[in-house]
């Protein structure tokens, strides 16, 4: 670990994606990023021509990392598209690791905006979205 | 009994994290009902907001926890839950910690208290919720400053509500004093209290003595983690989750291979073998002080009577009432000489040889020294960090 990784924690990990709606790919829609993990902090990128966005990873530093703390940090991306703003990602990130979201493969997500929200747990961060992608769901614990 | 499971428990602790930060109450509403089916009731009522920030830094008002009324097979119970704070590691290090009243009128972390008391009214506005819905049973859960909130809720409830109370705690800090200790201890009742704790979790550790744990009597449920040295990752509530996994609470009693009862107690204090100051014997210590500190049982009522301000006049009575014990019979005399070569060869003081040492000034300077060494040792694997963190 090199003292810059130190207290690095990772918010949102790099994320590629196509936007649809009915099937068909939004262009040109305006995507708006926020994480927040004591502080909001908003970014925002655009589909192209073929409904295709980027957004890269997110960091930050917090000696939270090293400190006797839970970590919970909030991830939003709203898409803004024909006047409709659509809730197509809202997560709560409870790992501060990259690629937490996809078990630590690329996070590669597929997104409709005319569906319906789902929620999955991913190394225990629940996240509602609009989106599917390659990734095995934390196994549940059905406890009660 | 109808306590929740170990898992149970840790479960909602852990949920408490991410419910607290979801966007709305659809969402956490969601979230319940697919991790634990339809068992909940929920709504913004429901949202506990307390305030947050460690000494000096700027108070805001955020969720801090939820009331849950229960449905279907937890119907009659009601559940409330506090998560931790990011904060908790500058009240800790605060060498200025004071003490204030609890709602039992006994002296518990004024840190503590004053989260508890912004979310007071709230919950007893839940309470009046759960009157009309013949609620019997209500579990106080939390992690970190979330079990010490949990702690100071179950004792609230005990003293101002007929219902079934237990409390349920996860690396929790030390809360209060002796007094508030036995006091929580005997309203709630030992066998509705479970506080689960990693071997080398710091936060456990503090703040250090005279704050001590709650219960006093019973069981705790002592959870082994490797190593020797307390450090911040078995604070972590993941590992707190994967140790009692697929454990009864009974299960977790049992881990406790060194059981520190009194005979146990008794032999450490008569035993000679050397001593330095690790994880180790400050828990002995604690339980030894508190042995001896039974022994002095006028002393005991006499330190109940204090008003305690600040842990420096606690120690000139405790020092007082040790030296007390020096005084009284050589069956109990010898208990308080056993006690302060033990805390003399920890501090690495030397040898004390016999009682007419045992003056209340000297016995006030070695615990006061005992004292900022357990501070400086905790304090030393938490600012470390702390401030090597803020150096980068």
């Amino acid at each position: 670990m090199s003292i810059n990784d130190f207290a690095k924690v990772c918010l949102f990990s790099q994320m590629n994606g196509v936007i649809t709606l009915d099937g068909k790919p939004v262009t040109n829609a305006k995507l708006v990023r926020t994480v927040k993990l004591s502080k909001p902090d908003s970014d925002e990128t655009h589909t192209d021509a073929q409904g295709n966005f980027e957004f890269p990873a997110k960091f930050t530093r917090s000696i939270g990392k090293h400190l006797p703390q839970e970590f919970a940090s909030n991830q939003d991306i709203t898409v803004h598209h024909n006047g409709k703003q659509y809730k197509m990602w809202s997560a709560v990130k409870r790992t501060p690791d990259e690629n937490s979201e996809s078990r630590g493969k690329p996070l590669v997500v597929a997104c409709e905006l005319n569906s319906e929200e789902t929620l999955i747990k991913v190394n225990n961060s629940p996240i509602f979205s609009l989106c599917t992608w390659d990734v095995e769901p934390d196994k549940k614990r059905n406890v009660f | 009994m109808s306590e929740f499971s170990a898992i149970q428990a840790a479960v909602l602790a852990d949920d408490v994290y991410a419910l607290t930060r979801m966007n709305s109450i659809k969402q956490a509403t969601t979230y319940l009902k697919s991790e634990h089916g339809d068992i909940f009731d929920f709504d913004e009522k429901n949202m506990l907001k307390g305030v947050t920030g460690g000494p000096g830094f700027i108070k805001t008002r955020t969720a801090f926890g939820f009331t849950l009324l229960g449905k279907g097979s937890l119907k009659g119970q009601a559940v409330i839950l506090f998560r931790g704070t990011q904060y908790l590691a500058d009240w800790l290090t605060n060498l200025n910690i004071t003490a204030s009243r609890s709602a039992s009128g006994e002296p518990v972390h004024d840190g503590f208290n004053q989260a508890f008391k912004s979310m007071e009214s709230k919950i007893r506005e839940f309470m009046s919720i759960v009157a009309k819905n013949n609620v019997h049973t209500i579990h106080c859960i939390g992690h970190s400053l979330g079990g010490a909130l949990a702690t100071l809720c179950g004792d609230w409830l005990a003293s101002n509500y007929k219902r079934g109370t237990y409390i349920y705690t996860f690396g929790s800090p030390r809360v209060g004093l002796q007094t508030f200790v036995t006091a929580c201890t005997r309203n709630v009742g030992a066998d509705r209290i479970f506080r689960a704790y990693h071997k080398t979790d710091i936060v456990p550790f503090i703040p250090t003595w005279p704050y001590i744990h709650t219960p006093n009597s019973g069981r705790d449920y002592y959870l082994p983690s490797p190593g020797i040295v307390p450090m911040a990752k078995y604070h972590g509530m993941d590992q707190y989750l994967n140790s009692v996994e697929g454990q009864s609470w009974d299960l977790l009693a049992d881990l406790r291979s060194a059981s520190k009862d009194d005979s146990r107690t008794v032999q450490w204090l008569k035993s000679s073998t050397p001593l330095g100051l690790t994880i180790t014997s400050i828990e002995w210590l604690n339980r030894a002080l508190i042995y001896v500190l039974n022994k002095i049982t006028s002393g005991a009522a006499w330190l109940i009577s204090s008003a305690v301000s600040s842990s420096f006049t606690l120690m000139d009575r405790l020092a007082y009432m040790l030296q007390r014990g020096v005084d009284l019979a050589e069956n109990v005399s010898k208990w308080v000489l056993y006690l302060i070569r033990k805390i003399a060869q920890v501090i690495g003081f030397g040898k004390v040889v016999n009682t007419i040492d045992l003056t209340q000034s000297f016995i006030r300077m070695l615990l006061t020294r005992l004292q900022s060494r357990v501070h400086q040792f905790t304090h030393n694997v938490l600012s470390k960090v702390l401030v090597d963190g803020r150096a980068v």
